[in-house]
């Protein structure tokens, strides 16, 4: 299969960079998959799984908030975290699920509890991506 | 010349402030290398953050946004970078400098980042947005993701017409430079050829979801930035301090050393006087 350039960066840095066979990803429009000679393209990205295929093998990951583009040829993930599946402390997360739980279910506080869902959402994702 | 009693007195209070500086510059060399490591990590983020969004941008011409519309200067907001201590140089003034300059012709809105920015401003009575952002050593991605919303829904509100922040560029361990980007407006024409990108869903929502996204790494990336330069001009500084505290410390033991050989030169001569005069 034909390979392309495939970069993924977060605030913690250039996570990986590489030639790949596809990457699927769950944008705020629904799933995408990108193959080699994609036309230039962007979308943001929301909270999910992440599929890299690489010399014939699958890898998971956990994704959440950013954007994607397609330029000449190179793909740009632009995430605000981005987790192998191997790399996900799961322990971590089922802490953060419960304590964003148990914020929802005690704070009155608007804000407070936008925050708490989207932290929930993203610990959710965690724990389904490392349970897959 | 002065006693020796005052003389001993003075190393000693050398000798402690040396103390102190000396611990200082130890914190600052190791703060300095997890912040360095920090830098060296985001910068790959920023420069693909920087060129992907320079391709939506320009892709996003036909797009009616109030992102792009084009408004006169009224109000400017400048984000300021400094540290939360002292100590550091000339780290904190510098900023302050540059910001003064950009400032005064403008009507400006200060956000200050770091408690010495936040006093700053406080003191010059600037006007100011926010002061929950007074920490900067404590503050991460999350809290600049924040920000980042912060900054960019003032913006297409109208509250402001043009953002430009302040930061220290951390260019090695001894040079760190101060230096300004504009934020917003956003410069559509940066990129120079507007070229076409597919997209699925409406290009409006997505820069809306986009842009402050797109922020919030950038003030990222500055904080760091500037983070790694205060440790760098705190050990600077420390360093030159410590220095100085040797030498004075030399001089010092030298005039000791000269008033002690003095009493006892004057003693002798008392002694054989006396033994004279008998």
């Amino acid at each position: 299969m034909k390979a392309f350039n495939l970069k993924v960066v977060t605030p913690d840095g250039l996570l990986f960079d590489s030639e790949v066979e596809s990457l699927l990803i769950r944008t705020d429009d629904g799933d995408v998959e990108f193959l080699a000679g994609h036309i230039d393209y962007m979308a943001s990205i929301g909270t999910g799984r992440a599929r890299i295929k690489q010399d014939g093998k699958d890898r998971f990951a956990s994704v959440s908030g950013g954007f994607v583009t397609v330029k000449r040829g190179v793909v740009n993930l632009v995430a605000i975290t981005f987790e192998f599946r191997e790399n996900i402390d799961l322990d971590r997360a089922r802490a953060a699920r419960d304590a964003a739980k148990s914020a929802i279910s005690s704070s009155n506080d608007d804000k407070a509890i936008r925050l708490a869902k989207a932290k929930l959402a993203r610990a959710v994702n965690r724990i389904d991506v490392a349970e897959m | 010349m002065a006693g020796m009693k005052e003389i001993k007195a003075r190393i000693k209070s050398v000798e402690s402030t040396m103390q102190i500086t000396k611990a200082m510059e130890l914190v600052a060399t190791s703060k300095l290398r997890r912040a360095k490591e920090n830098v060296e990590r985001t910068r790959p983020f920023y420069q693909t953050l920087g060129t992907a969004i320079n391709d939506i941008i320009s892709a996003s011409a036909d797009i009616e946004s109030e992102w792009f519309l084009p408004r006169s200067v009224k109000k400017t907001l400048f984000i300021v970078f400094a540290g939360d201590r002292g100590l550091a140089g000339g780290y904190n003034s510098n900023v302050f400098r540059v910001a003064e300059e950009l400032s005064r012709d403008a009507v400006g809105i200060w956000l200050p980042i770091g408690k010495k920015s936040l006093e700053y401003a406080k003191h010059k009575k600037h006007e100011i947005l926010t002061d929950s952002f007074e920490c900067a050593g404590e503050m991460g991605v999350g809290d600049m993701l924040a920000l980042g919303d912060i900054v960019s829904d003032g913006y297409r509100c109208g509250e402001y017409d043009r953002v430009i922040m302040i930061f220290t560029e951390f260019v090695s361990m001894m040079t760190q430079r101060v230096v300004y980007e504009e934020l917003f407006p956003l410069n559509q024409c940066a990129s120079g050829k507007s070229s076409e990108m597919e997209s699925d869903c409406d290009g409006v929502e997505m820069l809306d979801k986009i842009i402050p996204n797109y922020v919030g790494g950038i003030l990222y990336s500055a904080l760091c930035e500037s983070l790694a330069s205060e440790s760098g001009a705190r050990r600077t500084a420390m360093n030159s301090a410590n220095k100085n505290a040797e030498e004075m410390i030399g001089t010092l033991m030298l005039k000791y050393n000269r008033a002690r050989q003095a009493v006892i030169t004057q003693e002798i001569t008392e002694i054989v006087s006396g033994a004279e005069a008998l």
